[in-house]
């Protein structure tokens, strides 16, 4: 426990100096013939195979990129090729030794590491494990492309799966690894280790954490390495991740049985240039990029610089890191030079980097120095060589033409890319082979015993109950992740004050006492490495909850929500689940960057479930729906909220129970208008609605609509149709809000029966002013009637206090607020 | 007391809605700066249109030869003119007075100045009033010319306050106002010099009837320079270049004429947040409704048609929807005439619009002297009527006239425009014959 450690402060005053432990560079000192000895002439040959592969499924991409054809193969390739020729040796030297139980997670330039992986794995399995994985893997779609020309041999059969797999994938064909959804920059195939590659540079840093999280807390075999590449030292995530790797806590908190940091390899293959800045020399500020690791960690994260242009000096260093990483002294820092031959893409000319430059790298070819050197040693001579040239050839041409062949390997029909946004695939548990990991029993744990005593009614003979005594907002969300700590033993959740602190609105409170650390633990505060390291442990097959606190800190992590979080079970073509719930609170009182309501922002990305559940009973159920089901769901909140009772429902009830996404929720039935709210706006909704009836007789139907995303417009549509008129009101800025988005699609199921066009009552365009003000920029039920009365009914002798008029909606837009 | 409806301006909107207000039984008030009646009445429509019908008269009596009527020793006697014209705007300001009156209007003279809370304050005490209508009417504009501020130059309000015939006049602007007192002053011998920017006068109107009106008013001793910039005005020179050649116009006095500016100032609209712009003036949708509850505007300080009788609909618009009846404003069925000789009147819109708005439209025109009465009653006058018409439907989109009496005929082909008639429709309407309102029908048949 942190009480246990005491920060003194005659300790951290002293004098002294930091010691950084020495950073080797390029220390790789064994012999060919050394290295002969270890593995054999087979596996040094395999290499040189491997390498030869890359390159030549690299040219044949250049060609046709470039040229529209690869040996007599006319295609045009219309989508990216960010192409690693001359990085061979460093993708084929770092798989070398691992088994398909370590994950490697890629960059954009992935092709090299995605074939290198592939190969190793396929020459570590049995035959018929690899039949098995080819067969089964998308109901053997792949398998059935490439079998058809198959002599029988299983490994050969397996390189032809490999090679078609990855480039239909880059093809974007329906038979590819992904059916083609994710391409040339995210193909991934987890049974051989291979894991996501990531356009965003540095976007694998935060995710493969996750995934070395997931195997630490589940006690999974294997190492996980993140590629990626120099720039991606530029980016936050990047330094996030590492430091998340390396927490104190695994050494000093966490169980006996799992001390030590993440097995993971931060893997920068430093080619030099990051699109068209230099990093060593232009753009970051260390000259050799492992310095970096003495900044991170006591044991600079057992940094090296590896020479990449040898694969044998990358194998030597994946052998050494491995035993660091079983021994529980991750994470390490790799910086594994090597160097590009093509541009960025095949659309840079390279204008940023002299002719001689390329050419001195090019002198030192690692695909000839390496076959030199087999040479030398005397396991490869000229005509095996060309035996391997010709056999590797013959089996891209192979590849090309089954790829880019439209009746032999079709497109996915473009439709079906809506049934893989979201799995919808209730899982009570993601390991029902393990008993959840518990500290004490369930009766024992001090909140539930509290929680006995509470009403869970709030209104009691008519009487609201007071807030001490009434079982709140909070205890819905601890009961619903209480619930399912209890029946998924891979949950784990995580934030930046999860776990003595109790979540800083009270909602953890009591799962200190219940939890291990490893199920519940603090994080930095880095929220992309919290989004990101979910990302990676969900992808992985576990479940997981965590925590922003503020909606405003959603900003800090927006790579990881909006194109990580969001999009890989769709880009995966639903080889991946995603069952991460993140929550966001929407605050007050704290002013512009602690009191937004962001649901349009995450409702507005595809592939993200949105609620805002605004009762205690809402709260629960629909976090036992988010944490029994296997997608992404934003969970919002509000600070509004947490100390409230259920005013809606009989009580909350003690036992589980799901509030189904879709449906918004009828609070309260009437005939003359309808209200629709999200969040804590419905109870000044509610106060709209007693004032309309008891002022001008009026009566309204009000829906909560807990559900952003997926939402059922069904009950809305009735209630516009009979009504004919509609108010929607939330507490989020009114432009481009999901009020504004709900109202647009309101107006065309209902127009015909809409009296006047549906109004939104947001918060003004502005900055949250201080709280003393707040009632001027957040909605009122007065602005509800103002807005009423002005754009869609005269209220008779209703005069307004606020200004809803077309006129003044105009001025503000023309002047952007 | 609180009002039900206060009004800022007695214009040809003010005194409207006070009017329609008042037959509704609202209590209204009504509060003018200057005189009753707003510019219309006292330096605009009513006093040039009196002093125009003199100067027609005069020519009437010049020129009746045609007629057989031969008159000598004709004189035309401006002070006379202008006592007519007084005591014709002041036979209508009493009017007015009647009809506030007869309907309880609380009339106020003073400057209004608007505070929140539909506050109005005129001459330190405050009034309270459910509805605002700002009607305040707009005031001529003056370019930024070197030498604009002369003593001899005069803006269209200083032009109806000569006591004597001038000898010359420049009028820099072709407008319409500017045409009417070219018009006016030719017409009574006064040489007169137009000066125009853009390459036709009156740019507003169709550009075969501003042709027709030029060529015909520079048989009335007007000269016209279109094209023209003015560079400088000195004195009694208008300095001014066509074509990048220097060219001068000696007027005592000069006439600026080159449009209108509403009148924002000293009302206290950004007390209230009203939406507007200095040009443009106050924004409002098409029930006349500004951007705060409860505030209307009307009138030429909207910036919008800039005329009385739209000003006085937009009064109507304002009161109707104040009293609970639906109505808004259709801009493209309010007439618009040009009171020169001859005369301009037309309604909806020239082809040039219509294609703007991306109508497909076929027009067609007939010369006024096809038709019996006209020649009868002009001889030797061009005139001109042209209808636009939507292609396909045959709807009635515009029409344009120059000559004879149109400015008492273009109400009908408003309302033909107001109720969306179309050609087969028009065709079954009976004109009496012979009227020169016939052309309005016989254009047809020269629509393709």
């Amino acid at each position: 426990m942190p009480k246990s450690q005491i920060v003194e402060p005659q300790e951290e005053r002293k004098g002294g100096k930091l010691v950084c432990p020495d950073i080797p560079l390029n220390q790789y000192s064994r012999t060919s013939e050394d290295e002969l000895e270890s593995y054999g002439a087979e596996a040094l040959l395999g290499i040189y195979e491997d390498m030869f592969l890359i390159r030549e499924f690299e040219t044949m991409l250049q060609e046709i990129k470039t040229q529209g054809i690869y040996q007599d193969i006319e295609y045009d390739h219309k989508g990216p090729a960010h192409l690693s020729i001359g990085q061979e040796a460093a993708a084929v030297g770092q798989s070398f030794l691992l088994s398909p139980e370590d994950h490697v997670f890629g960059s954009h330039r992935s092709h090299g590491e995605i074939l290198a992986k592939g190969t190793s794995a396929i020459r570590k399995m049995e035959g018929k494990d690899l039949q098995t994985v080819m067969e089964t893997f998308l109901g053997g779609d792949c398998l059935k492309v490439v079998e058809k020309e198959s002599n029988g041999n299983v490994k050969e059969l397996a390189r032809d799966f490999l090679l078609y797999g990855s480039l239909a994938e880059i093809f974007a064909r329906a038979a590819g690894f992904n059916r083609g959804l994710g391409g040339s920059m995210h193909a991934f195939f987890p049974p051989f280790g291979i894991y996501p590659n990531n356009a965003i540079v540095g976007g694998s840093a935060d995710i493969a954490t996750g995934s070395a999280l997931f195997k630490k807390v589940n006690r999974k075999k294997g190492l996980v390495i993140a590629n990626i590449g120099d720039a991606s030292m530029g980016c936050g995530p990047t330094w996030e991740a590492m430091n998340f790797a390396g927490m104190r806590q695994f050494d000093e908190l966490w169980d006996e049985s799992m001390r030590g940091g993440l097995p993971i390899i931060f893997n920068f293959m430093n080619n030099f240039y990051g699109m068209g800045g230099q990093t060593s020399g232009e753009t970051m500020s260390f000259d050799a990029l492992a310095r970096v690791g003495a900044g991170v960690s006591p044991d600079a994260m057992h940094a090296e610089r590896i020479d990449g242009y040898n694969p044998l000096a990358v194998v030597d260093a994946i052998r050494r890191k491995s035993e660091l990483l079983e021994k529980g002294h991750g994470p390490v820092l790799l910086e594994t030079i090597t160097y590009r031959f093509s541009g960025h893409s095949p659309s840079d000319a390279s204008s940023y980097r002299v002719k001689e430059e390329i050419e001195s790298w090019q002198a030192i070819d690692p695909l000839e120095s390496y076959a030199a050197e087999l040479k030398r040693i005397g396991v490869m001579d000229d005509a095996l060589a060309e035996s391997i040239a010709q056999k590797t050839r013959v089996a891209m041409a192979k590849a090309c033409r089954l790829a880019t062949d439209l009746e032999i390997s079709p497109r996915l029909d473009s439709e079906t890319i809506g049934d893989f946004m979201f799995s919808n695939r209730p899982r009570e548990s993601y390991d029902v082979s393990r008993e959840p990991e518990f500290l004490i029993p369930h009766e024992d744990n001090p909140r539930v015993q509290t929680l006995a005593k509470k009403s869970r009614a709030g209104i009691v003979d008519g009487k609201l109950v007071s807030k001490n005594k009434v079982f709140q907002y909070r205890d819905g969300i601890f009961e619903a992740i209480l619930h399912r700590f209890e029946k998924d033993s891979t949950l784990i959740a995580y934030g930046e004050e999860n776990r003595d602190w109790g979540g800083a609105f009270a909602c953890y409170r009591g799962l200190t006492e219940s939890l291990p650390y490893h199920r519940l633990f603090n994080s930095p505060i880095s929220e992309a490495a919290i989004v990101g390291t979910a990302v990676g442990y969900g992808l992985e097959g576990g479940r997981v909850l965590v925590e922003l606190m503020y909606c405003d800190f959603m900003g800090r992590a927006g790579d990881e929500i909006f194109n990580q979080l969001a999009k890989w079970q769709s880009m995966s073509a639903g080889i991946l689940e995603m069952p991460v719930v993140l929550r966001v609170s929407v605050g007050s009182k704290y002013g512009a960057q602690h009191s937004q309501d962001w649901c349009a922002v995450v409702s507005h990305i595809p592939g993200l479930k949105v609620v805002f559940p605004a009762t205690p009973y809402d709260a629960k159920g629909l976090l036992n729906t988010a944490l029994a089901g296997s997608d992404p769901v934003i969970f919002f909140e509000s600070q509004r909220l947490y100390d409230i009772g259920e005013l809606f429902e009989p009580e909350v009830p003690a036992a589980y129970y799901e509030v189904p996404m879709g449906p918004p929720a009828k609070r309260r039935s009437g005939n003359d208008l309808t209200l629709i709210t999200v969040g804590a706006t419905l109870y000044r909704a509610l106060e709209a609605a007693d004032q309309l009836q008891e002022r001008y007789g009026m009566s309204c139907d009000v829906f909560d609509c807990r559900s952003i995303n997926p939402l059922d417009y069904e009950p809305l549509t009735e209630s516009v149709r009979r009504t004919g008129k509609v108010l929607l009101s939330s507490d989020a800025c009114e432009r481009g809000s999901v009020m504004q988005d709900i109202a647009a699609n309101l107006s065309q199921f209902t127009f015909d029966y809409l009296d006047a066009p549906p109004v939104v009552v947001g918060s003004r365009n502005w900055i949250t002013p201080c709280a003393e003000v707040e009632e001027d920029f957040f909605p009122q039920a007065n602005w509800m009637l103002d807005a009423i009365h002005e754009r869609i009914v005269p209220l008779p002798g209703h005069q307004v206090t606020t200004n809803p008029t077309k006129g003044e909606l105009l001025r503000r837009n023309r002047n952007g607020v | 007391m609180k009002h039900d409806l206060a009004i800022v301006g007695a214009g040809p909107a003010g005194y409207i809605a006070a009017k329609k207000a008042g037959d509704e039984g609202l209590k209204v008030l009504l509060v003018e700066a200057k005189k009753l009646g707003g510019v219309c009445l006292n330096e605009g429509c009513v006093p040039s249109k009196t002093l125009l019908q003199a100067a027609k008269t005069y020519h009437h009596a010049l020129h009746g030869e045609a007629f057989g009527v031969e008159v000598s020793d004709v004189r035309f006697n401006f002070a006379k003119a202008n006592a007519h014209k007084t005591k014709v705007m002041d036979g209508m300001r009493e009017g007015i007075v009647g009809l506030m009156k007869k309907r309880k209007v609380e009339v106020l003279f003073g400057q209004a100045t608007l505070s929140e809370g539909r506050k109005i304050t005129v001459d330190g005490e405050t009034h309270e009033a459910d509805n605002i209508l700002i009607c305040t009417g707009s005031s001529p504009s003056r370019p930024s010319i070197p030498g604009i501020e002369g003593s001899n130059v005069v803006d269209s309000t200083g032009i109806l306050e000569l006591e004597q015939l001038p000898k010359s006049l420049v009028v820099v602007g072709g407008g319409v106002i500017g045409c009417e007192f070219a018009c006016l002053f030719g017409s009574v011998g006064v040489p007169v010099t137009v000066v125009e920017a853009l390459p036709e006068i009156c740019p507003t109107l169709d550009p075969d009837l501003a042709k027709i009106l030029r060529n015909e008013l520079t048989k009335k001793n007007v000269t016209f320079h279109v094209g023209a910039r003015v560079e400088e005005i000195s004195g009694s020179e208008v300095k001014f270049s066509v074509k990048g050649e220097s060219l001068t116009a000696q007027g005592e006095p000069i006439l600026v004429a080159t449009g209108r500016k509403p009148n924002l100032a000293n009302l206290g609209l950004d007390n209230l947040r009203v939406d507007y712009d200095e040009r443009g003036g106050i924004k409002v949708d098409e029930r006349c409704a500004t951007n705060i509850p409860g505030v209307w505007a009307a009138g030429d300080v909207t910036g919008r048609a800039w005329l009385a009788h739209a000003a006085s609909r937009m009064a109507e618009v304002v009161v109707h929807n104040i009293t609970g009846r639906k109505d808004h404003m259709r801009y493209d069925s309010i007439p618009s005439v040009v009171y020169t000789s001859p005369e301009i009147a037309v309604v909806g819109l020239t082809k040039e619009q219509a294609e703007e708005r991306g109508m497909k439209v076929t027009t067609g025109k007939i010369p006024m002297s096809i038709n019996a009465r006209y020649l009868a009653e002009h001889p030797g006058e061009r005139g001109l009527c042209k209808v636009v018409v939507e292609e396909g439907t045959r709807r009635l989109l515009g029409m344009h006239m120059i000559g004879g009496a149109c400015s008492e005929m273009i109400f009908g082909a408003a309302a033909m425009l107001e109720t969306e008639l179309q050609e087969a429709e028009i065709d079954e309407i009976v004109f009496p014959h012979p009227t020169t309102s016939e052309v309005m029908k016989d254009v047809f048949m020269a629509v393709r």
